[in-house]
């Protein structure tokens, strides 16, 4: 018995809106990090059920390359965090206001 | 001395708001939807298909789907152009001074008492202050 699609786009909407709310609250920029990962994993699971729903694998291996994007999402985020923290000695994203003095 | 996590008591609740305000708005698009019942793969190796796919072997799967060699290929240049990139923005000499993308933000850099985080404020900064 498969679970009908609407289940997967409410689990999706949930995980999404749970990454906006981190995005839109926290301070700290490795929390950031984890809640654009969040919202890019709800496409993934958008993929992935529409891949089920239509038959078609053309969306499984998709959210692969979503994968990879984010880690190199992730990759890039990590050295600017890196940079943040040598000029500002935190990872507050409220500190960092100006970009040049 | 360590302390136990707490919850946060200082949020912004409209914040919250919003974002429950956004699910339910995209929960009753998904619910009112009339989407047909999911059709299912037919038989046969899922992860082997997966894998025909993504080297553009599509004539050689079992389940449908749409080549992606070319996209492979361009992922490849894009994770190599992040791990340099991250790599250039994290480096340092080997003398353990920064290299890159440092400023004196207005004042000298808050050393933490060692001798090399002063070299890399002499070394690195744009001398707006000197």
């Amino acid at each position: 018995m498969a679970i009908v699609t609407e289940y997967y786009l409410l689990l999706s909407a949930a995980v999404f809106c749970i990454g906006v709310y981190g995005i839109l609250t926290r301070r700290n920029a490795l929390v950031f990090l984890m809640s654009v990962e969040l919202m890019l994993n709800a496409a993934n699971i958008n993929l992935v059920a529409f891949s089920f729903h239509h038959g078609n694998l053309t969306g499984q291996v998709f959210s692969l390359f979503t994968m990879a994007i984010a880690a190199a999402e992730v990759a890039v985020g990590i050295g600017i965090i890196l940079v943040l923290y040598r000029n500002f000695q935190d990872v507050d994203v409220t500190k960092a206001a100006t970009m040049r003095w | 001395m360590t302390s136990r996590p707490r919850l946060a008591t200082d949020v912004n609740v409209i914040n919250g708001l919003a974002a429950v305000a956004l699910f339910v708005v995209m929960g009753y698009v998904f619910v009112t939807a009339s989407l047909p019942a999911p059709s299912g793969f037919p038989d046969g190796s899922i992860t082997a298909s997966i894998g025909y796919a993504m080297f553009g072997l599509v004539d050689q799967a079992a389940i449908e789907s749409e080549g992606f060699l070319v996209a492979f290929e361009i992922i490849d240049v894009l994770l190599v152009a992040a791990l340099v990139g991250g790599v250039m923005l994290a480096r340092r000499e080997s003398d353990g001074s920064v290299v890159t993308a440092l400023t004196d933000g207005g004042r000298r850099l808050r050393g933490n008492g060692d001798s090399t985080e002063a070299d890399a404020d002499e070394t690195s900064t744009d001398g707006g202050e000197h």
